[in-house]
């Protein structure tokens, strides 16, 4: 009984402490709604920490061809990415537009951009520190890196 | 060990425990929390540090629609992301102008020219329809054009350091600077850059240490 006990103290305390390390690095949240008959409506949340971690499984060969894809505007993205981590939380753009309103900000940590008009409506959300990892890791996966 | 420290030990793993799951749990709630919730600019508003700078644009349109446009991007950011963009005529952080002499004006030399010269008005120009002026105002180059028209009437103020002026040009014949000209942008203070003040629509470009538009 107390060997049974002690096995589901393991087990529980290691679920605690992965389940505080998954959140502690926050959440990736899209949202997608399309207002008209058949529009998707896309709404999922992946714990960040789970994203760099995922992208160890993804064959090398999908990576470079990603990575060829988004060679052009890698460096660029790293540099917004590194330097936005430095400054303050600040709407760095802000578009509205009669009922459309599009708004990128930086927020505890995160991007976060929302595009609301009255046909759809679009929430992301993505921690500067995961977009980081993904960038670094996807420069690393380049040919001749 | 005694019962009583049992159960205090008990009683103390229980409250770890839950503290472990629920800061968790707080840390998503605020994460989840929708745009709306979050607070708004003037609650958020803060000086960064003393060394950034923040380079503010708003555009606000009057007609129906009422368009506006406000950007607000670190002078720091802007110097180290123009040079990872090399496309068409932007490369390095420099932009190439193909002719330097623009209607047979070098502009080089015309900047060279203003440098050296004293404060003062270099172009006065004032008609019914509109009044220009070109001054040179304690190392600022300052262009004001106002239009008097009927149908239209507008009010356009540029103020720029004369130091960002030669950054700008430090490049090379058919080039301007941009990443030297925003360096020499943050070691001015607060300063407004633009304004246009028209009957459709407002422009501002100004530079200060909030990271904030108002």
């Amino acid at each position: 009984m107390i060997l049974l006990a002690k096995a589901a103290l393991g087990l529980g305390g290691t679920l605690v402490i992965a389940g505080a390390y998954t959140m502690r690095e926050g959440v990736i949240r899209v949202d997608v709604d399309e207002y008209r008959s058949g529009g998707s409506h896309v709404h999922v949340w992946v714990p960040a920490a789970a994203v760099p971690m995922a992208m160890h499984f993804v064959p090398r060969e999908h990576m470079r061809h990603a990575v060829e894809h988004a060679r052009e505007f890698m460096p660029t993205a790293r540099a917004i990415v590194k330097e936005l981590k430095k400054f303050p939380d600040a709407d760095l753009v802000e578009v509205v537009d009669g009922e459309q309103h599009v708004q990128i900000r930086t927020h505890a940590g995160k991007l976060q951009i929302d595009v609301e008009a009255p046909s759809e409506k679009v929430h992301l959300l993505c921690p500067l520190a995961t977009l980081d990892d993904v960038s670094r890791q996807l420069e690393f996966n380049a040919p001749g890196a | 060990m005694s019962n009583c420290h049992r159960g205090f030990f008990a009683k103390t793993t229980f409250i770890a425990a839950a503290a472990l799951v629920l800061t968790p749990l707080g840390a998503l709630a605020q994460t989840a929390a929708p745009a709306s919730s979050t607070p708004s600019s003037s609650e958020r508003a803060t000086t960064s540090a003393s060394k950034d700078r923040w380079l503010h644009v708003r555009v606000i349109s009057s007609d129906a629609k009422g368009e506006t446009v406000r950007v607000n991007v670190p002078l720091e950011l802007a110097e180290k992301v123009l040079p990872t963009i090399n496309k068409n005529r932007l490369h390095n952080g420099k932009v190439r102008i193909d002719c330097a002499h623009v209607d047979d004006v070098d502009l080089k030399a015309l900047v060279d020219a203003i440098r050296t010269a004293k404060d003062g008005e270099y172009v006065t120009a004032q008609g019914n329809d509109s009044d220009v002026r070109v001054a040179k105002e304690n190392n600022h180059l300052i262009v004001h054009v106002l239009e008097k028209g009927k149908s239209r009437k507008s009010q356009v103020e540029i103020k720029v350091p004369m130091r960002v002026i030669d950054a700008l040009f430090s490049a090379g014949k058919d080039e301007l600077d941009l990443v030297a000209a925003l360096h020499a942008l943050s070691a001015q203070g607060d300063t407004e850059l633009v304004s246009v003040k028209a009957e459709d629509n407002t422009v501002r470009v100004w530079l200060d240490s909030k990271n904030v538009t108002d």
